[in-house]
C-alpha cells in the first residue's frame, strides 16, 4: 500500500467509527436539528409578510427565502459540537491508543473530520426535505438537492476547524462549546433571514466577508430560480478559502497536541 | 514464525526527564527475553506507565535506548507498532463500538485483511468469553468485560509482544483472578508479556520475572521466588504465655536474668525472654517484637520450628499460637527500597503529550 492508499484505508474505518459514534446517539442528530427546525416553522409564520418589503425584490413566500439559510444552519450545527466528541476521545486515552496503531496520525485527525461531510449533508437533507413538504421550491429538482448537500457537507469539512482549533487548542469541553456557540452570529450576520439590502451598513460589510453568505445565496438560487453558476462558483471559492485557512490553523493545532 | 530470536525487550540507561524536572525514568536497563510473562512492579509513581508509554513508542525518552523484538523505538516506530499489542490502564474503548466492531477496527488498523479479522475476532470473543455480547455496545460492558475487550482488541494482529498497564487495576477480586488466568493461557501460547502492576500477589501469581522499580530506578529483578529466598528467612510469629502464670516476667525472674547485656527491656520482656532462651539456635537480632508476641525470622522455618518448640516449651514458655510465613514480594520491595508498598490507586493515566 501506497502512503497515500493507507491514509484513506486508514481514514475510511475510523471515519466510519466517528458516524457510528454520531448515528448510536440520537441526541446527537435531534439537538442538530432541532434548532433549524423551530426556525423554519416559527420564523417562516412569525416573520410571513416580511417578504412585501423592498429588499426582498418581489420575493411572495418567506418560508421559500428562509428555507436555504435553515439548510445551512443545519451544516453549521453538524460541526458546532464536532470538538467536542474530539475532546471526549482525547481525554478517555482514545485518542492516545489510536497512536499506538501502526497509522498517520493524520489519519486519525481525518478519520474525525471526514465524517463531518456526511453528518452536515444528511442534517441539511432532513431541513430541506421538511421545508420542501412545508411549501419552500426547489426548482432544480434532484440535481439541485444533491448539489445542495454536497455544498452543505464540504462546507461542513471546510468549517470543521472552528470547533478544532478551540478544543485542540483549550482542551476544555467548556470553551469549545461557548466558542462554537459564538460562531451562530455569522448565521444572523449573512443573507439566511434578510436580504443584505435591508442591513444596516456596518453589517452589510461583516456579510460580504461572511462565507455562510456565499453558501446560503447559491442554495437559494438552486432553490427559487434554478443553476446560478456564479453564485455556485462564489460559494465554492469562499469555501475553499475558508477551509484552507481553517485546516491549516487545524492541522498545527492537532500537530502541537501530538508532540 | 518470529524471525528474530533476541530478546523481546532490551533497554539501555533509559532516562525520561519531563518538562518541569520529574525525572520519571533514571537509568533504567532491561531485558526481557521472548515468551516470558515479566512484571515491572512498583509503587504509584515509580515510572512503570512512563517506561511503558517509551516503549510503545508513545513517548520519546531523554535519553538511552529501547529496542522492541530488535527494532528501535524511535528509528523503527512503526514496525515495532505492528508487533506489539498495548493495553492501556483505564481500558479505552469506543462506548458505541461493539466488542466486536471494536475488534474489528483494531485488526483493521493493523491492515489485516476483512476474512482474517472476522476469524480473529470470533476467536478471541470465544477465548475471552464475549462472544454472547459480541453484538453488544462496549460502553455496556462490565468492568471486567471492557478490561478482557481491550486485551482481546490488543491481541487481534497476534503480537509478539503484549504491554498491559495494570491490567487488574480496579477489578473485583473474581474478574481479577479470571483475567490473570487468561493472561496465563495467552502467555503459554508463546506471547512474550509485559506488565506494570503494584499489586504484589498479581506479580507474584503471574510472573515469571520481576523488576523492583522504585523512583524510576529498577532496584532488583529475578524470578519471584529467587527473590523472595534472596531475604534469607521465613518469619515464624509465636504467641506465648508463660507456664502457671500470666505474667511472663513470674517465668523470668527466678532465671536470673538480663544476662545477655542487650539492655532490651525488663527481664519480663518476652523478647529478652525469648532471646535467652533460643541463645545458639536463632540470632538475638532476628526476634523481635509483635503485637501477639513475638516474631522470629528463621531460615528454612518449616524444618527448624518442631526443634524451636521444644526448647521453649521445655524452658517453662508455653507457645498458644504459631504462624509460618514466606517471605512475599512486599518483604522484597521492602528489603530494597525500605519502603513498603501502599496498595492505592495506581498511576494516573499520563496525558503528557497528547
Amino acid at each position: 500500500m501506497s502512503a497515500l492508499t493507507a491514509f484513506f484505508y486508514e481514514t475510511y474505518h475510523l471515519g466510519l467509527r466517528t458516524t457510528r459514534r454520531f448515528v448510536r446517539v440520537p441526541a446527537n442528530w435531534i439537538s442538530i436539528i432541532f434548532f433549524p427546525l423551530v426556525q423554519l416553522l416559527v420564523f417562516s409564520q412569525l416573520y410571513k409578510d416580511i417578504v412585501q418589503l423592498p429588499g426582498f425584490g418581489g420575493e411572495s413566500s418567506y418560508l421559500a427565502y428562509l428555507a436555504p439559510g435553515q439548510v445551512a444552519f443545519a451544516g453549521l450545527m453538524a460541526v458546532a459540537w464536532s470538538g467536542y466528541g474530539l475532546l471526549v476521545e482525547f481525554r478517555s486515552g482514545y485518542l492516545d491508543k489510536l497512536r499506538a496503531y501502526p497509522i498517520s496520525r493524520w489519519s486519525i485527525l481525518a478519520g474525525e473530520m471526514v465524517p463531518l461531510f456526511f453528518q452536515a449533508a444528511a442534517m441539511a437533507a432532513v431541513i430541506l426535505v421538511v421545508s420542501v413538504f412545508l411549501g419552500a421550491t426547489l426548482v432544480t429538482g434532484v440535481g439541485g438537492f444533491v448539489l445542495i448537500l454536497v455544498l452543505t457537507g464540504a462546507f461542513g469539512v471546510a468549517f470543521a476547524g472552528s470547533s478544532f482549533i478551540p478544543a485542540l487548542l483549550t482542551k476544555s469541553e467548556q470553551a469549545t462549546s461557548t466558542i462554537s456557540l459564538l460562531l451562530f452570529p455569522l448565521m444572523f450576520m449573512s443573507t439566511a433571514f434578510v436580504p443584505k439590502a435591508l442591513m444596516p451598513g456596518w453589517m452589510q460589510v461583516v456579510n460580504d466577508w461572511n462565507p455562510v453568505t456565499y453558501l446560503i445565496e447559491a442554495m437559494r438560487a438552486l432553490m427559487i430560480t434554478g443553476y446560478d453558476w456564479g453564485a455556485i462558483g462564489k460559494a465554492v471559492l469562499s469555501l475553499v478559502i475558508l477551509g484552507t485557512i481553517l485546516q491549516a490553523v487545524t492541522l498545527w493545532a492537532f500537530q502541537r497536541l501530538a508532540r | 514464525m518470529r524471525a528474530y530470536d533476541g530478546p523481546a525487550i532490551e533497554t539501555e540507561g533509559l532516562v525520561k526527564i519531563y518538562r518541569g524536572g520529574t525525572r520519571a525514568l533514571d537509568d533504567v536497563s532491561l531485558e526481557v527475553a521472548p515468551g516470558e510473562l515479566f512484571g515491572l512492579l512498583g509503587p504509584n509513581g515509580a515510572g512503570k506507565t512512563t517506561a511503558i508509554r517509551v516503549l510503545a513508542t508513545l513517548l520519546r525518552a531523554t535519553a538511552g535506548t529501547a529496542r522492541v523484538v530488535g527494532l528501535d523505538v524511535v528509528t523503527q516506530a512503526v514496525e515495532v507498532r505492528r508487533r506489539l499489542g498495548l493495553a492501556m490502564q483505564n481500558p479505552t474503548l469506543d462506548a458505541f463500538s461493539t466488542g466486536r466492531e471494536t475488534l474489528e477496527l483494531a485488526g483493521r488498523l493493523q491492515g489485516m485483511a476483512a476474512a482474517a479479522v472476522r476469524r480473529r475476532s470470533d476467536e478471541l470473543l470465544e477465548l475471552m468469553g464475549l462472544s454472547s455480547v459480541a453484538k453488544k455496545l462496549a460502553g455496556t460492558y462490565s468492568g471486567g468485560m471492557k478490561r478482557r475487550l481491550d486485551v482481546a482488541a490488543a491481541l487481534v494482529h497476534c503480537p509478539e509482544l503484549l504491554i498491559l498497564d495494570e491490567p487488574t487495576e480496579g477489578l473485583d477480586p473474581q474478574s481479577r483472578t479470571a483475567l490473570w488466568e487468561e493472561l496465563e493461557r495467552i502467555n503459554a501460547s508463546g506471547t512474550t508479556m509485559l506488565l506494570t502492576t503494584h499489586y504484589m500477589e498479581e506479580a507474584d501469581r503471574l510472573c515469571s520475572r520481576v523488576a523492583i522499580i522504585d523512583y524510576g530506578r529498577i532496584v532488583v529483578d529475578g524470578a519471584p521466588g529467587a527473590l523472595k529466598q534472596g531475604i534469607g528467612a521465613d518469619t515464624v510469629v509465636l504467641q506465648i504465655e508463660s507456664d502457671g502464670a500470666a505474667d511472663l516476667g513470674v517465668v523470668a525472674e527466678p532465671a536470673g536474668a538480663n544476662s545477655d547485656g542487650a539492655g532490651a527491656g525488663a527481664p519480663s520482656d518476652p523478647v529478652v525472654l525469648v532471646r535467652r532462651l533460643l541463645e545458639g539456635m536463632v540470632a538475638p537480632g532476628a526476634v523481635i517484637a509483635h503485637p501477639v508476641g513475638v516474631s522470629l525470622a528463621v531460615p528454612n522455618a518449616n524444618a527448624a520450628v518442631p526443634a524451636l518448640l521444644r526448647r521453649l516449651e521445655s524452658d517453662g514458655l508455653r507457645v498458644t499460637g504459631l504462624q509460618v510465613t514466606q517471605p512475599t514480594l512486599d518483604d522484597v520491595f521492602m528489603k530494597y527500597t525500605g519502603r513498603r508498598i501502599r496498595e492505592e490507586a495506581a498511576d494516573q493515566p499520563l496525558l503528557l503529550g497528547w
